[in-house]
């Protein structure tokens, strides 16, 4: 055994290997960002640097353990416990719930209940036992080809059936696959033929031709012209079997639906979702809204300023959409979260006023947006129940058709808002659309009708994304006419804003469907509501000086459920009269479609549950399954380790039987394996011919005497356990 | 790989060394025949004439300090000639008992096959009783007591062939075999002058050789090693080719030559490499082979192979 010592590759050198196993899985983190709802990957990726570290340098294994766990703490308490003093008696009653409560969802197979720590927990620990089994599998066995294997399909499946751009990682990884296979072979070749390591001298030799074929191969890969594929492209017809969501070859990301914070990319396709979100008892159904927007990118929306939020005193919302001019009734409603809110912002009728909370909550308000955050305790918090006094209004019509054109400057700036290059032919459009009508209302009306006439079509798959110079608007409208409520509403803003109304897109959900009806008593008639994620949906507020912002619902298939007031002394008003019944009829035709409309949003929050978890639960399967086999394979090494443990404390006869018996299991797993009419005398000169040692014949003598002769000797214990291990090593190398 | 040194008891190493110096090439013979020695068993050696059968018994009788007699069988020998007959004395007016061969310590009885089944079984009921019985006076025999028959195997004509209960008394049968090239040159080398066998001498007396036995006896053997016994010979009564297996005496017999096989390799116990070595030499002539095992060309010694081959070693044992 001396020999292989001698010429061992040195540390140094055999951490270049691990370095390329380091980057190659870095390559299995990039994804993450894209694929699941990973915000921050800097942590893991600086984690799995530090772990990495501490393997390379091969400390003893408790003191490398300590350090490990050591930053896994650090890093679990600086990002989700920083609420409660390191080590106190909170920060403990804190991970106590954290884990029962997750060991609880665990059990009861409720993945997505699982909590963000706990899976973070989970993830470092991955990352642990990655960097643990790539060193294992770089430096000790100079093994790689699996992994990189391993790899590549992993790219390959992101790149195919993800948003995940994996043209980058594939060429990283063929170069630095590439060149650790060719470096592992070298060393492979050192450890089998006993040659001394002489780094220097001889590396030229053959670092510069593989370095050197590695890069021209990659460069001509690069270069080459590419084939199409030879097969038909199995995507969409996976896709279209997996999910019945129909092949989409024109939007190459469906998404999930749900409320989600990140608008700045709108189109494509998505998947409902009925996970249900909240449940609301209300007299009359209404729209919840959640935020509204104002910059509009030609892409998606975004806020023209950061929020600026200001804490609302006990519970009193000072929001107005909406001025004094206006009607309004006083209503309250419940609202509950079913399952697991994740949602930290208030989800709000318009006109509200006051929020109770069974929580001490403050709520924050940003005026700008109407967003309203729900901390408990200066954290953001999802609450689980709430309830909300509001004045629900209700327009007159007659009043909003005279109202004057000077809006106030600061409205008038900022929302009226368009980009640069937005296509002259909207404005044209807009205007068409307008010119019958001679007051702002009756322009508003307008285009919120125009969708319904004009060859639309309300669907949510096969919807395209805008090309890289295209308008979102602009291909809604002239060009693919086909799309779901962000279209439909994003469209009427910005229509809205070339003719200079200021104009508003607004998020939140609809009113959902009817669960239960009449309850509270006879006087006081509460319906409860649920509502999903598919009841996710966006619509658009117009500015009335005067009045304030009106809600219009530009959405094939959908209602504006805003009171809408009609004076029948006035002539004009009966066109709405007459109007109204009209536009009724495809409402209640679309029903069934209208719980379906609903904003493709990816989101940050985690109703997107499912979708990350399928990342993790990937990763975890595919190290699960590598785990398993390397303990498969390992197992005689495994045994060895514990049946030598119990060696060193025991040395009666049974022990030594198990240890004995245990070498032939190993033996005969080597191909060396005993007749059984073979005495152990026989078996032994061949086992100790074949490794050309005298242990076997040793330790068999022992045994014999043990085992025909009742004879145990104390004494020779020592001896034969380093027989023993040297055997078993022998047998292993 | 290292040469398997085999390690000897002491006094037994002596005898061994003896007879090499006179055998040569017969070590394997020699050590089963003295396993049958130290078993207080005997020996049937089945070969033909010339092979060195009776220069065997001669050198061991010498190394041992034994008195040797030895019985060529013909077919007119008598009861009488074999155990002695008493003669009448006319000075004293009596009866006197002359002993006969058997009388020897070691006794090497050739050509067993060739006499009548009558003096055959005067020697073997010798061998069994350990004591004849000659006109009503029992006489025992003297202590160490070995006789070593043998038997052509080539020449039927005339020949009495034991019958199966009686082979059943000799512990062991072997066969000498012919010398390679480069023993029988030695061997015409070291018998050019003088023959060998004048030059050596007693390593150990008669009553160390009776210690040894006794001490034989107390040779450990284990359970387990006892049930490999066991399922060898009741495997030899399963095997489809043997018509008739194993006797309870055969695997005493086995047990016996195993203590005894341990003994002059020094150990104190049985273990199974013992029994399978031993068990061709003990087992094969207890036992008949069927008509169609015969007619197959089928051997004894192939068929115990066999059953050896298909018996587990016993390696494992129930610890508290």
């Amino acid at each position: 055994m001396n020999f292989v010592r001698d010429n061992k590759i040195p540390l140094l050198y055999t951490s270049i290997l691990y370095l390329c196993g380091f980057f190659l899985f870095l390559e299995w983190l990039y994804p993450l960002q894209e694929v699941t709802d990973t915000s921050d990957l800097n942590v893991f990726i600086l984690f799995t640097v530090f772990c990495f570290f501490i393997s390379m340098l091969q400390m003893k294994w408790w003191f490398s353990f300590l350090l490990k766990g050591f930053a896994l703490v650090f890093i679990m308490n600086s990002l989700f416990m920083t609420t409660y003093p390191f080590l106190s008696k909170l920060w403990f009653k804190y991970i106590f719930m954290e884990i029962s409560f997750n060991i609880n969802g665990l059990f009861n197979q409720e993945w997505y209940e699982l909590t963000p720590l706990f899976r973070s927990f989970l993830f470092l620990l991955l990352i642990w036992l990655m960097s643990y089994l790539l060193h294992y599998w770089f430096v000790i066995m100079k093994r790689i080809f699996l992994f990189v294997l391993f790899t590549i399909i992993y790219l390959t499946v992101l790149d195919t059936f993800t948003v995940y751009d994996a043209d980058g990682a594939i060429v990283r990884t063929f170069i630095i696959s590439f060149v650790s296979l060719g470096m592992a072979n070298l060393f492979k070749e050192i450890d089998r033929e006993s040659i001394r390591f002489v780094w220097t001298k001889k590396s030229s030799i053959w670092i510069f031709p593989l370095i050197a074929v590695v890069l021209f191969s990659s460069l001509v890969g690069y270069a080459a012209p590419k084939y199409d594929p030879q097969w038909p492209d199995p995507v969409p017809f996976l896709k279209s079997a997996a999910e019945n969501a129909g092949g989409s070859d024109i939007s190459s990301t469906v998404r999930r639906v749900g409320y989600g914070e990140d608008d700045s990319k709108l189109g494509g396709s998505f998947v409902q979702d009925y996970t249900p979100v909240f449940q609301a008892a209300v007299k009359e159904e209404h729209y919840w809204r959640i935020e509204t927007k104002d910059v509009y990118t030609g892409k998606g929306w975004k806020r023209s300023a950061d929020p600026n939020y200001e804490t609302q005193v006990n519970g009193y919302i000072e929001l107005d959409t909406f001025s004094d001019n206006v009607k309004t009734e006083e209503h309250d409603t419940v609202i509950e979260f079913q399952g697991n809110n994740v949602i930290e912002k208030l989800i709000y009728p318009y006109g509200i006023n006051q929020v109770e909370a069974r929580e001490a909550t403050s709520f924050l308000l940003d005026q700008n947006s109407g967003e309203i955050r729900t901390q408990v305790n200066n954290v953001d918090r999802a609450l689980a129940q709430y309830r909300i006094t509001y004045d629900m209004p209700s327009f007159a019509i007659d009043k909003l058709r005279k109202v004057s054109l000077d809006d106030p400057s600061e409205i008038n700036d900022q929302y009226t808002q368009l980009p640069e290059n937005l296509p002259a032919r909207i404005g044209e459009l807009a205007k068409e659309i307008t010119a019958s009508g001679d007051n702002r209302y009756d322009k508003v009306r307008a285009v919120e009708n125009y969708f319904g006439q004009n060859g639309f079509q309300y669907q949510t798959n096969d919807v395209p994304i805008p090309k890289e110079n295209q308008d979102y608007v602009d291909q809604f409208l002239f060009e693919s006419k086909v799309g779901y409520c962000d279209n439909y509403s994003t469209s009427m803003v910005v229509l809205l804003r070339t003719l200079d109304i200021p104009a508003r897109w607004v998020k939140g959900f609809t009113s959902g469907e009817k669960v239960a009806e009449n309850i509270g008593g006879t006087d006081e008639s509460y319906d409860v509501y649920e509502v999903t994620n598919a009841n996710a949906h966006s619509w658009v507020e117009a500015y009335f000086p005067e009045y304030g912002w009106v809600p219009f619902e530009p959405t094939q298939g959908f209602s504006n459920l805003t009171d809408f007031e009609i004076n029948l002394d006035n002539v004009d008003e009966q066109d709405d009269t007459l109007e109204a019944p009209e536009q009724e009829k495809p409402e209640k035709k679309m029903e069934k479609e209208e719980e379906k409309d609903t904003a493709p949003v990816v989101k940050n929050n985690t109703i997107e549950k499912l979708d990350i978890n399928w990342g993790y639960v990937a990763i975890g399967f595919t190290v699960f399954i590598i785990l398993a086999f390397l303990l498969y394979r390992k197992r005689y090494h495994i045994k060895a380790i514990i049946l030598s443990m119990r060696f060193r404390s025991k040395h009666d006869a049974k022990t030594y039987q198990d240890a004995y018996h245990y070498l032939l299991q190993l033996l005969s797993y080597n191909g060396l394996s005993r007749n059984p009419n073979q005495t152990l005398r026989e078996y032994a000169k061949r086992i100790d011919s074949r490794y050309s040692s005298d242990e076997m014949g040793h330790l068999t003598d022992y045994y014999e005497r043990m085992l025909y002769n009742n004879e145990i000797s104390e004494t020779e214990t020592k001896k034969l356990t380093q027989l023993w291990k040297n055997l078993i090593k022998r047998i292993m190398a | 790989m290292m040469q398997e040194t085999i390690v000897y008891n002491e006094s037994i190493e002596k005898v061994l060394t003896n007879i090499s110096k006179v055998m040569i090439g017969k070590e394997d013979v020699a050590t089963l025949s003295l396993v049958a020695l130290l078993a207080q068993g005997h020996v049937l050696l089945e070969d033909v004439p010339g092979v060195g059968k009776t220069m065997l018994v001669r050198t061991l009788a010498k190394s041992l300090d034994c008195d040797f007699r030895r019985i060529q069988f013909t077919p007119d020998l008598l009861p009488s000639d074999v155990t002695g007959i008493s003669i009448y004395n006319p000075k004293e007016l009596e009866f006197e008992f002359r002993g006969g061969p058997i009388l020897g310590n070691i006794v090497l009885a050739d050509e067993i096959n060739r006499t009548s089944p009558k003096t055959q079984s005067a020697l073997l009921e010798g061998m069994e009783e350990k004591n004849v019985t000659v006109d009503g006076n029992t006489i025992p025999l003297k202590q160490p007591f070995f006789v070593m028959a043998t038997q052509n195997p080539i020449e039927y004509e005339g020949t009495y062939p034991l019958p199966e209960a009686q082979l059943d008394r000799f512990i062991l049968k072997l066969k000498m075999g012919y010398p390679s090239l480069q023993q029988e040159l030695m061997i015409l080398e070291r018998t050019a002058k003088d023959h060998p066998i004048e030059q050596i001498s007693a390593v150990i007396d008669k009553d160390e050789l009776v210690n040894i036995q006794e001490q034989v006896k107390s040779v450990y053997i284990d359970k387990n090693v006892q049930h490999y016994i066991v399922n060898l010979t009741s495997g030899t009564r399963r095997h489809p080719a043997i018509y008739l297996g194993v006797s309870p005496r055969g695997s005493m017999a086995l047990m016996k030559a195993a203590k005894a096989y341990a003994y002059i390799h020094a150990r104190d116990y049985v273990i199974p490499d013992d029994v399978k070595y031993l068990a061709p030499f003990v087992l094969s002539h207890r036992i008949i082979l069927t008509s169609e095992a015969k007619y197959d060309g089928l051997s004894t010694e192939q068929v115990i192979h066999s059953v050896i081959k298909n018996t587990n070693i016993p390696i494992r044992k129930e610890f508290r």
